[in-house]
């Protein structure tokens, strides 16, 4: 559904991504993660034809979204960061107004059921200035399903939320997500990659670093870290033969041994002869994430 | 199409919704009625010295065409702050994202926007109907030379709409498009009176061909020369193409 091929935006000498290529299948839910400035804004941002890259291409439902803009467009969601909000408006009236430019044919039933769908219809009547930040968040995610379309690109959806707020659009993406809508969300909260998302990328600097299922990814937290004084080939017999371990692998004085089920006590005992220095905890999803933008920030 | 007039209604009814909107609205219908009163209590007391009151028509012309003389520059002055966040205040405020990313083209926005200023200043134009009122009540005026001033004026608008809607593509500022709209608006016009300054010559029919002043005294005078209004729809077509360029390339950024 999504094609991302090579994609790089310069300003200036400055590289904003560079060489990004990824694909997301029909009804995937893809989750953008990466520090502030890592570029995810920008991939959005040139997904949705608001903003031209400097070379590569993306492709939303198989038109170029350089060659074709209006034909992704109409069949595609974005919600920036910042809602694009009139808040001079009311809600129902700015909601029209997106579904008009959206060329909706039903405009009043569109509109009527983006405003169920974020839950704004109580306070359809209401100016967008008038509402908190939650709700103008919702009312910027209306506006992008508004023409219900296949693709949805959510930038942040649920940055400067308070925690109630925060589970509400959570919930709402992931009733969002059912059926075949194809969306890719970028978030800072891994929880709600978890919690919504089947794949997961991650980029760093312009570029991504890491892109996977989210199984695959909760499966590399399945390993043990162990620093050993004296690392030998019989330290790694020693670990190997340890009951439940699947695999272990020794580079330098580091042995990542990967398992199952939790087996540091009896790793600890067969790793004692050997000087065992340091035994790491098992890795969770955060820990990944660090790990892998700290590799790439040294390196 | 629809989206042109939902981007253009949308204008139009935002400057209900702001003050600079209803100033504007309020200030101009008011110094219509007093330009007009001065300039009919001036005829009267001359016509009253000279014992002759005139034609009819005559009286129509040199009232309502001094009348929108006069609003002209009060237009000139006004139209840069009521067009200065026709883009400015959508990239300020991000909602210029909601145009950008949904199926409507560079053109289609501008001509939206455009044409949404062009609601708001009509209604501002037909707000100083009650003025001539009293010319109806006075006598039978020439409806041709009535028309023509007022579509002529329209027009006029139309061509302060596009400058200001340009100068609000170029920056995120309001008060830089105000400064630049100003600075455009005015150049354009004082052009006529260097018009005035410089001898016949090829110069001259320069000058004179830039100058809106000079088109906008043969428009308003209800005589549609081709000149004339391949002048206005040149200057309309130009900034509006300028805009969509600088649109277009708002998508680059």
């Amino acid at each position: 559904m999504i094609e991302v091929q090579g994609l790089t935006k310069r300003y200036g000498t400055n590289l904003a991504i560079e060489n990004v290529t990824f694909a997301v299948e029909k009804g995937g839910v893809v989750g953008f993660l990466g520090p502030n400035g890592a570029g995810k804004s920008t991939t959005m941002r040139v997904i949705a034809g608001s903003l031209g890259a400097s070379s590569g291409t993306a492709k939303v439902g198989g038109f170029d979204v350089a060659e074709n803009p209006r034909a992704v467009q109409a069949l595609l969601g974005y919600s920036p960061e910042v809602p694009p909000v009139y808040t001079n408006m009311t809600v129902r009236d700015y909601v029209t107004f997106a579904a008009t430019i959206k060329g909706v044919e039903d405009v009043t039933r569109a509109t009527d059921r983006a405003l169920d769908r974020v839950g704004l219809s109580k306070v359809g009547g209401k100016l967008i200035d008038h509402l908190s930040k939650g709700y103008r968040q919702r009312a910027g995610l209306a506006q992008a399903l508004v023409h219900d379309p296949q693709v949805l690109v959510l930038d942040e959806p649920t940055s400067g939320l308070d925690p109630a707020q925060r589970v509400e659009i959570r919930e709402l993406i992931r009733e969002l997500a059912a059926g075949d809508r194809t969306v890719i969300l970028s978030t800072h909260v891994l929880g709600e990659i978890e919690a919504i998302c089947n794949r997961v990328i991650v980029i760093n600097r312009g570029r991504i670093v890491v892109e996977d299922d989210i199984k695959n990814l909760a499966a590399a937290g399945k390993t043990v870290r162990l620093e050993l004084a004296r690392p030998s080939a019989e330290a790694r017999t020693a670990l190997a033969a340890v009951a439940g371990v699947e695999s272990v692998e020794l580079t330098g004085s580091t042995a990542v041994v990967r398992s199952e089920s939790d087996l540091r006590e009896q790793l600890a005992a067969a790793a004692v002869p050997f000087g065992l220095l340091e035994l790491g905890g098992r890795e969770r999803l955060e820990d990944i994430y660090l790990r892998l933008i700290g590799a790439q920030g040294a390196a | 199409m629809n989206a042109i007039f939902a981007i253009a209604r949308r204008e139009t009814s935002a400057y209900f919704a702001s003050p600079i909107g209803w100033i504007c609205l309020v200030l101009f219908s008011l110094l219509a009625g007093l330009f007009f009163s001065i300039m009919l209590i001036g005829y009267a007391s001359q016509a009253g010295e000279m014992g002759n009151m005139g034609q009819e028509e005559n009286v129509t012309e040199m009232l309502i065409q001094g009348l929108f003389g006069n609003l002209s520059v009060i237009a000139l002055l006004m139209m840069p702050a009521l067009t200065m966040g026709l883009i400015a205040a959508d990239r300020r405020e991000r909602s210029i994202e909601l145009l950008l990313t949904s199926p409507v083209t560079s053109a289609q926005i501008v001509l939206g926007k455009f044409l949404g200023g062009l609601g708001f200043a009509t209604v501002m134009v037909l707000t100083t109907l009650y003025v001539p009122i009293s010319l109806v009540i006075m006598g039978e005026p020439d409806p041709g030379v009535f028309y023509a001033s007022y579509g002529g004026f329209i027009v006029l608008m139309a061509v302060f709409v596009s400058i200001g809607l340009f100068t609000s593509s170029v920056t995120e500022n309001q008060l830089v498009a105000l400064a630049l709209g100003f600075s455009i608006n005015l150049s354009v016009w004082i052009m006529g009176w260097l018009g005035q300054l410089v001898k016949a010559g090829a110069l001259k029919a320069v000058v004179e061909h830039i100058s809106m002043l000079s088109h906008f005294e043969q428009l308003s005078k209800g005589v549609v020369h081709t000149n004339d209004a391949v002048y206005f729809i040149t200057v309309i077509g130009f900034f509006l193409f300028a805009t969509t360029q600088r649109v277009e390339a708002l998508r680059w950024r």
